[in-house]
């Protein structure tokens, strides 16, 4: 019996009073904590007489050490940073300038080269970068700007009180798999804040509970996302050179899928390769993991990897569905930024710049709030306003209809996209609608039997371990590991409909697109379906994809113990 | 005792610590290239037999530190002991195992002594007069080589694995074993250990097993592990298993081998019906022989293994323990 992850009840918790708690250390949060620090040094300078803490603000950062969660291409557009650091040239951990971007549509054997690169996907003067360090660099800069960055912590519970948010309760530690405490058992701690910041990513958990308990997606389109997977590489020299940019679009997947490839030329021979798989595709049996492997042995792309070595793996899901799916982003006592909002330019396929301008917004906000020890719903709503009001809205309105357009498929988005081009963003309708990723999932009974146009995508995959590589060894290349003995925090609402009804409804597609194997049917011959659901939850990625894709809606994605987790050093 | 390696050597309750004779065999290596001489020390409360054990192996000369208050470890009275030999007789390397005890111990001796102290060390090479030794840093993504500063003796800790134990040069004749009874003065002393305790799941320790048998999925059922249990008992091995023997339950974590269990690197392992994913390997193939069985041919533990058996292992398995019993049965 699998027992999952629950608050302990009963128990007194410790409580600290804090002004601004930031949850989440990646660019979003990183970006916020030093605009705020930033803003108060300032300040202090200018009134020696009426100082302002930066004691009482607090990141919480579940990872062990910053930015060792942190995953992504990436192609950075340095616009925000410049505003945030305007030396940061001089010092920023950054890899090389784009200077050749090309932009391929692959056959199963072929590849046709578009003539011109999309102006969207246009990357010169944009670093290529490892957010990983990016991340772990602002880290610096904010704990030496004086700001307390708690890692290995996660964020576990909201608290609110009347409606209001009233600060963040951290999970608890040295709980065993029983849910009961152990020798080293620690209470989570309360933290009441004045102000709540959610920059967990993408499909945070507080976000969720936020999201769900004040109803902030009622008139908006559901939040729809991708799934990337990727990997780092060594390759000879010259193989793919810094600074090159490539995009593929089509194979191996059919023009039902929304997705796409990036191999993104590194310094120093690392290259940056991955696929991203749209969170709403038809077959359940499909597996983002074996998508990458398929496209790697691609002539285009098999013989640029040769000789060359698995260095890192990583997966992640992104969040696709624009403006028109970003929830309020601020309320009683809260503020959502970077991508736990959607804060993301699908179309540009980047959202490290928005993330970053968002947090800087925030903390903006948090300043005129501690300024004026005024902490109501009135003062932090200035926050939505400044975004609406700056170029993350622009930049986002432009693409607001843009992945909505895919939804009948390849031709009929790239026709959306470009009537969207010429009118602004607008397409043919003010406001495309969007379907929950999940809810398009197909039965099988209603899908071919051998897969059909994707046969070659399922099924067991071994890889020959050179080039392709089979969903665990690839894991281990993840550096993930967590505490063994504390109780599964994958959360699933109702095992036996695991057990039951999925199995032949959609054939247990958590097995598949999980990129990390932490779900696996195993034979259990006293059930009537034969099997029965088994977690490896310490394989975990923490990408949420099993969050967002379950068809049932049955699983729920909670922090495990802090600390635990994959370790994306140079992703 | 210029020219002198002294290998401290650790036991508990007058039991020697097996990770000791790897020490042993990398000061004996470190001799035959420096020229200078090895002895052991092993202090206690009634260790003679440790000394004798280490008398039996090439040294020079065994030292037998005996004081009552040495018999249960504290790193006071340990430090205390080892701090007036060694300053007595400054031997010019002092070896130890790095294990939980050294690492309290090391770096409280040699700071009382104002001696260099490089921890964890994974081997070491000669330039021309100066020893080089290398450790690995920042979890394993460098390794360093560090050359120690200031006067002998200089304190280094060995780690597990690093070097072979079963490469110990044994001796023709048994070295002196010298007795040194060891005064420990009131007051050094300012702990009182209490009785060591195991925490109740703890009895087996697969990493001290010469013989592993690890069971994997292929087994199918909880009680076909009673095959593995008569192979390993045949070969007066430890039962092993990869995690989803561990995952289940049918086994305690404690016999789980790979990167979430223990790392293990026994002079035999007999992996049966492992398919042999990475996570599992990294935790075995330090082992001196690997045999596998498994009827996928293309299992990945066969990249590793020194002898493949690609057949049943429920007519292997029954197969090797017959033929085994056989051979005991003639010898």
């Amino acid at each position: 019996m699998i027992v999952f992850r629950k608050p302990l009840a009963e128990i007194n918790r410790p409580s600290m009073e804090a002004d601004v708690v930031i949850v989440g250390g990646g660019p979003a949060g990183m970006a916020c904590a030093l605009r705020l620090a930033q803003l108060i040094d300032a300040h202090n300078n200018a009134h020696p007489d009426a100082p302002l803490s930066k004691e009482n603000i607090y990141v919480l950062e579940k990872a062990r050490e910053v930015g060792q969660h942190c995953l992504s291409g990436a192609l950075l557009d340095p616009r925000s940073l410049r505003e945030l650091l305007p030396a940061f040239e001089r010092e920023a951990p950054l890899g090389p300038m784009v200077d050749r971007e090309s932009v391929y549509f692959l056959g199963e054997r072929r590849a046709f080269k578009l003539p011109i690169t999309p102006p969207p996907l246009r990357d010169h003067g944009n670093y290529v970068v490892s957010v990983n360090r990016l991340v772990r660099w602002l880290g610096g800069k904010v704990e030496a700007a004086g700001i307390t960055i708690f890692t290995g912590f996660a964020g576990s519970e909201l608290l609110v009180e009347d409606g209001r948010v009233v600060g963040v309760s951290t999970e608890d530690k040295g709980i065993d798999r029983n849910n009961q405490p152990k020798d080293n058992f620690e209470p989570g701690q309360e933290l009441r804040a004045k102000l709540v910041i959610l920059a967990e990513g993408s499909r945070g958990s507080l976000a969720k509970q936020l999201i769900g308990r004040f109803q902030l997606d009622l008139d908006r389109n559901p939040q729809t996302y991708g799934a990337g997977v990727k990997e780092l590489w060594e390759l000879p020299a010259g193989r793919v050179p810094a600074g090159e940019v490539i995009y593929t679009l089509g194979w191996p997947l059919t023009t039902k899928e929304y997705c796409g490839s990036w191999i993104y030329g590194g310094a120093d021979n690392i290259v940056s390769l991955g696929f991203v798989t749209g969170l709403d595709y038809p077959d359940p049996r499909l597996d983002p993991h074996r998508v990458l492997q398929e496209f790697k042995q691609h002539p285009l792309v098999r013989p640029l990897l040769e000789g060359g070595k698995l260095i890192r793996y990583g997966a992640k899901s992104l969040p696709y569905g624009g403006w028109w799916a970003v929830p309020p982003l601020a309320g009683d006592g809260w503020m959502l930024a970077g991508d736990s909002a959607g804060l993301l330019n699908s179309q540009r396929l980047k959202g490290i710049h928005l993330a970053i301008k968002s947090g800087m917004l925030a903390a903006e906000t948090a300043f005129d709030a501690m300024r004026a020890d005024d902490f109501s719903r009135a003062k932090i709503a200035w926050y939505q306003q400044r975004v609406e009001q700056s170029w993350i809205k622009q930049e986002l309105w432009k693409v607001r209809n843009f992945h909505q357009g895919f939804a009948h498929g390849l031709w009929a988005g790239m026709l959306h996209a470009g009537f969207q081009q010429i009118t602004g963003g607008r397409g043919l309708h003010a406001r495309y609608a969007a379907t929950a990723g999940h809810r398009r999932l197909k039965h099988l009974a209603d899908l071919p039997a051998d897969g059909g146009a994707e046969r070659q995508l399922l099924g067991d995959f071994k890889g020959d371990g050179t080039i392709t590589f089979d969903k665990l060894t690839d894991l281990y290349h993840s550096g993930t590991r967590h505490e063994e003995d504390q109780p599964a925090h994958l959360v699933i609402h109702d095992t036996n409909l695991c057990n039951t009804r999925c199995i032949t409804e959609f054939g247990s597609p958590c097995q598949h697109f999980c990129p990390a194997n932490v779900y696996e049917m195993v034979e259990a011959a006293d059930l009537p379906g034969g099997k029965q659901i088994h977690l490896n939850a310490s394989n975990c990625l923490h990408c949420k994809i099993c969050d967002i894709m379950d068809p049932y809606e049955l699983i729920t994605w909670v922090p495990p113990e802090g600390g635990g987790g994959p370790n994306y050093d140079d992703m | 005792m210029a020219e002198t390696i002294l290998v401290v050597v650790e036991q508990r309750e007058g039991k020697l610590n097996r990770v000791s004779l790897e020490t042993l065999a990398a000061a004996q290596a470190m001799a035959s290239t420096t020229g200078w001489q090895v002895e052991a020390l092993v202090l206690g409360s009634g260790v003679g037999e440790v000394a004798r054990q280490m008398a039996d192996l090439q040294v020079a000369k065994v030292h037998q530190l005996e004081s009552p208050q040495l018999a249960t470890y504290t790193p006071d009275a340990f430090s205390c002991a080892l701090r007036g030999f060694i300053a007595e007789r400054t031997p010019r390397v002092v070896l130890m195992p790095h294990t939980y005890q050294v690492r309290d111990l090391a770096p409280k001796l040699a700071t009382a002594l104002g001696r260099a102290l490089v921890s964890d060390v994974t081997g070491f090479r000669c330039e021309g007069e100066r020893l080089i030794f290398s450790r690995q840093m920042f979890q394993g993504k460098y390794t360093a080589d560090l050359a120690l500063q200031g006067d002998p003796p200089y304190f280094v800790s060995l780690q597990a694995g690093a070097f072979r134990g079963d490469q110990v040069i044994a001796a023709a004749t048994p070295a002196a074993v010298d007795v040194v009874p060891v005064e420990i003065p009131d007051g050094v002393i300012r702990t009182r250990p209490q009785a060591p305790f195991r925490e109740a799941r703890q009895a087996i320790d697969l990493t001290q097993a010469q013989v592993i048998v690890a069971a994997g999925r292929g087994v199918k059922e909880e009680k076909n592990l009673a095959l593995v249990q008569k192979l390993a008992e045949a070969l007066g091995g430890e039962v092993g298993a990869s995690r989803p023997i561990c995952d289940a339950g049918w086994l305690p974590m404690e016999r789980q081998v790979g990167s979430s269990g223990q790392t293990v690197a026994p002079r035999l392992y007999i992996a049966v019906g492992i398919s042999g994913a990475i996570q599992h390997l990294v935790g075995m193939k330090g082992a001196r022989t690997i045999i596998a069985v498994n009827k996928d041919a293309e299992a990945p533990i066969f990249e590793v293994a020194d002898y493949a058996v690609v057949g049943n292992l429920f007519e292997v398995v029954p197969a090797l323990i017959d033929e085994i019993n056989k051979a005991k049965a003639s010898a």
